[in-house]
């Protein structure tokens, strides 16, 4: 068990007549189902809250709070689950929580030829925290618009018809009691930015320049850090720039991606293709399957030997950073690329049983209390290399530098994927040039990462507030880290 | 599941309002009971039941907004709620366009609610599950998939006497049948439960289960296509999302931006926004309470109009056609969410049997926008994708990446089928809330830019 320091506040939810805290009540829920029978069953109680301040076109857009709690209750009766939630606390509700819980595992077990095992874990008991230094709740929204109103006005282009910057609080705390006897509790504190421009120019494709991306487990010294009025120019000058950029040329050259760009390349080639669910055709419906079976564990080349990945739940200031997922298990750090080879899964205790894996990395997760866990990533990372990003750099003689993702499009398997960029600089002999515009990629994942011949040490983490997965949605935060990374010989496409 | 009623869920916010001490205050809430049971290798593996109560307060001090949100229903919650949004709209600077909440107008009675689908039980929905998986058995295949049974109740009042209330329900049975050697999907989706036919679900997706079989790759390039309709909606979001709203039109983003009146695709191609079609998935009111209305959008190739929230409407000096949406998934500027494409009387055999060489696809995966101003759409097809040669399908595909702006795709359109409930793949699991009522198609020509390996 690890415990963080906070000086977080810890003040009861704002909306608390719904659900009641009583410190005994997920136990009780938890002891009832045990009484009717369950195998296992297990309480957890979420609040969340949120405040977001943005400002569009240098006014005040919005200012937003909101909450939400309740209790999600989870049973294994019968080798099956049945799973139930409320935003209600009072005895009524909960009996009925109860209650449907079981019919919804008896209806489910009349389909079931085996019975759902779990790997074991041994009871957890303690308390999480995220680690900051100021509560981004407590800030003053003057001072958050006064930041915002500051990178607005250097989002100013002459051709700039939209301009947006947000920043955002989240604060979730949970409450997980089960049937083998872990009681644990976590506040998790986030805090995220965003700065985006539309540029538009008679002639000329409209350009877009925003991220999405900053986010970090932490307080507002992350926002303060992000230099919003900095990241504000560059965008612009990009934006601007980018109108009047030539079209590319098709053809197959060198790409270095920043760690940005290949956060997200990581998250939908190596993150979804490893979570277990995909293996067991639970999301085969949906989100799909997988091109990683277990067979190909140890065997798989998955990419060049500079290639490595791994899930890390501990990684601090990560999104997908915790104390113990939702099924109690706590976070780890498990290898799941090696030098290329594909070694390892994303597991929850149902998965990892079910693929006769002894252990359960800590992956199952819930986006709230409505929600039934399912395998999510936590923080899935590109390995750093040991070379400098200028190093890499002064290995191309004619490339590109793809900066930000901006439409992507992956098959079921995650295998065949497609990729375009919000921004392209020109890279000859090592020195980064002008801009050039209509760049996308499609490539199958092996391939792609096979390419890689060189990751730099310029390792840097960055945070999703919305994975989306499962039935129905659930919107996870996940972290990724990468480093600068170059490719030879990707075949481009280019359109006007 | 119980239906709480308009009493219950509008006479706490009408309560709530009349303390509250603003220029101008609404509340919203909306309550979803979701009920989903998914299966896979013909096994239940996971079964759910939520209940949510969604409660949004926006309060107006002179032209400043604040907006908060929480789920409860509570009166203290309320005022507490409402004490949030005024302290919000205290911190927010004034919009010099707010274009003021919503005056009272009548809004039709719902029409997309059956009461026995609200009580429908965990039991009844593996029963149907139970259907499919007997008959994909049989044939030696596994099933997979999902039944969702929501039932949603929104009500909404506001400072100026506006007072809605609507409950819907809505009924979803998919499957994913896997054989071997392919992959076969058919679902069925409406308001009732009646609209789901389980076993003919699973005959149409065992058919192209056994028939995907030797899958051969397909060279990029430009070929005819049937688009089935779970394909047509993909391409429609995205019209939707780039091309449709009053914000895309603000930003010169929209295909639309000093088009109207022109041709932007093929005189074939008429598309509306109509959540009072009985046939979707609607109620009849917005999240800013007013009444929608239909908007024709393009109407034989030719742009017509975009669809307005309160807030585009005063930009555009127009009044809201009752499309703001959600603000927890979508942007102030209007959504376009129940899109209606006129269709024909092709059936599908007419419709392959139109097409000397070309591809049919079945559904979209993960599809997204690479040139959002042609609202250029690409993505991988799934589970039934065929090649189609003199006039029937003659042997399956290794799925195919699909990359075209959809006012290409549509100005090729020579058959049409008639109009089926689907929803695009990103709606499909609440990633997006766009539903359409949309034909199959056959097209001239759609560019295929890459193959999955085999």
């Amino acid at each position: 068990m690890q415990v963080y320091s906070t000086d977080a506040r810890t003040d009861t939810a704002r909306y608390s007549s719904g659900v009641p805290e009583r410190d005994s009540q997920l136990a009780d829920l938890v002891d009832l189902g045990v009484r009717r029978g369950a195998a296992y069953a297990d309480a957890r109680r979420v609040e969340r809250e949120y405040e977001a301040v943005s400002v569009r076109d240098g006014e005040v857009e919005s200012v937003t709070r909101s909450g939400d709690r309740g209790i999600g209750f989870r049973v294994i009766h019968r080798g099956a689950w049945g799973f139930a939630a409320t935003d209600r606390g009072d005895e009524t509700s909960l009996r009925d929580v109860v209650d449907e819980a079981f019919a919804r595992a008896e209806a489910a077990a009349s389909t079931r030829t085996a019975p759902v095992a779990l790997a074991p874990i041994a009871p957890e008991r303690g308390e999480y925290r995220t680690t900051l230094a100021r509560d981004p709740f407590a800030v003053p929204v003057t001072e958050r618009i006064a930041l915002l109103r500051a990178a607005d006005a250097n989002l100013k282009g002459p051709h700039a018809v939209s301009r947006r910057g947000s920043v955002a609080a989240y604060r979730t705390r949970k409450h997980l009691v089960t049937s083998e006897g872990t009681d644990v509790r976590q506040e998790i504190v986030e805090s995220g930015a965003g700065v985006a421009v539309t540029a538009v120019k008679a002639g000329a494709k409209p350009t877009q320049r925003y991220d999405s991306r900053l986010t970090r487990q932490t307080g507002w010294e992350f926002i303060e850090h992000l230099d919003l009025a900095a990241r504000a120019t560059r965008y612009r000058d990009d934006a601007e720039a980018l109108l009047d950029a030539p079209l590319a040329t098709e053809r197959p050259t060198t790409l270095v991606f920043t760690p940005e760009f290949l956060a997200l390349l990581v998250h939908e080639s190596c993150g979804h293709p490893t979570e277990a669910d995909r293996v067991l055709e639970h999301e085969i419906a949906f989100a799909g399957t997988t091109f990683m079976w277990p067979k190909d564990r140890g065997a798989l080349r998955y990419g060049s030997e500079h290639v490595s990945m791994t899930a890390d739940a501990t990684v601090p200031g990560g999104m997908g950073t915790f104390g113990w997922d939702d099924d109690g298990v706590p976070a780890m750090r498990t290898r799941l690329i090696d030098r290329g080879t594909f070694v390892g899964y994303l597991t929850s205790r149902e998965t990892a049983a079910a693929l006769g894996m002894p252990v359960a990395i800590g992956s199952a997760r819930a986006e709230g209390w409505q929600h039934f866990p399912i395998v999510r990533m936590v923080n899935v990372s590109l390995d750093p290399g040991i070379g400098s990003y200028e190093a890499l750099l002064r290995g191309v003689a004619d490339g590109l530098l793809l900066e930000a993702p901006a439409s992507y499009s992956l098959d079921d398997k995650r295998q065949n994927f497609h990729f375009s960029t919000q921004s392209a600089r020109v890279i000859r002999n090592g020195a980064l040039e002008g801009y050039v515009r209509g760049v996308s990629f499609q490539s199958l994942t092996p391939a792609f990462w096979g390419r890689c011949d060189g990751v730099a040490d310029d390792w840097e983490l960055h945070g999703f507030l919305s994975c989306a997965k499962g039935e129905p949605l659930q919107l996870m935060r996940v972290g990724h880290g990468a480093a600068h990374a170059r490719f030879r010989e990707v075949p481009i496409e280019v359109r006007g | 599941m119980t239906v709480r009623g308009r009493d219950a869920m509008l006479a706490p916010l009408q309560d709530a309002l009349r303390e509250a001490r603003a220029d101008e205050a609404e509340l919203w809430v909306h309550r979803r009971r979701s009920a989903i049971t998914r299966y896979a290798k013909n096994e239940v593996h996971q079964n759910a039941v939520s209940d949510d109560t969604h409660v949004q307060a926006r309060v107006v001090l002179g032209n400043a907004v604040g907006i908060a949100g929480a789920n409860s229903l509570d009166p203290a919650d309320l005022r507490r709620l409402i004490a949030d949004a005024t302290a919000a709209a205290r911190d927010s600077a004034p919009n010099a366009e707010w274009p003021g909440l919503a005056e009272p107008a009548p809004a039709p009675e719902a029409r997309a609610y059956d009461p026995d689908t609200a009580r429908a039980d965990a039991a009844s929905q593996t029963d149907a599950i139970k259907r499919i998986t007997a008959a994909v058995k049989a044939r030696g295949f596994r099933a997979a998939g999902t039944h969702q049974i929501e039932l949603t109740e929104d009500a909404l009042a506001n400072s100026k006497g506006v007072s809605q209330y609507a409950p819907s329900t809505m009924a979803y049975l998919r499957a994913l049948v896997t054989s071997d050697t392919g992959t076969g999907w058919a679902e069925d989706l409406g308001w009732s439960t009646r609209s789901l036919d389980p076993t003919a679900i699973a005959a149409q997706a065992i058919e192209k289960a056994a028939v995907d079989r030797d899958r051969t790759q397909l060279a990029p390039g430009d070929y005819e296509a049937v688009f089935e309709e779970l394909a047509v909606a993909e391409v429609l979001r995205f019209m939707s999302l780039t091309g449709l709203t009053g914000q895309t039109l603000r930003d010169g983003r929209s295909f639309m931006a000093g088009r109207f009146g022109e041709q932007v695709t093929g005189p074939r191609f008429s598309l509306w926004d109509d959540a009072l079609d009985g046939r979707t998935l609607a109620i009849p009111f917005d999240v800013e309470g007013t009444p929608k209305r239909r908007v024709a959008l393009v109407e034989s190739g030719v742009a017509k109009g975009v669809v307005h929230d309160r807030q585009s409407a005063k930009w555009f000096d127009t009044r809201s056609t009752g499309h703001a949406a959600d603000p927890r998934r979508y942007s102030v500027g209007g959504h376009a969410g129940n899109l209606t494409m006129a269709g024909g009387d092709a059936k599908r055999e007419q419709l392959i049997h139109a097409v000397k060489r070309g591809v049919l696809i079945t559904r979209f995966h993960y599809t997204n926008t690479p040139d959002p101003k042609r609202a250029t759409m690409t993505g991988t097809t799934r589970d039934g994708t065929f090649l189609i040669e003199d006039g029937r399908i003659s042997r399956a595909l290794a799925n195919v990446r699909y990359t075209m702006s959809a006012l290409d795709l549509f100005s090729g359109i020579e058959l049409m089928g008639p109009q089926r409930l689907a929803r695009d793949w990103w709606s499909s699991n609440g990633m997006g809330a766009i539903v359409c009522l949309c034909p199959a198609i056959k097209v001239a020509r759609a560019t295929i830019t890459g193959s999955s390996p085999l």
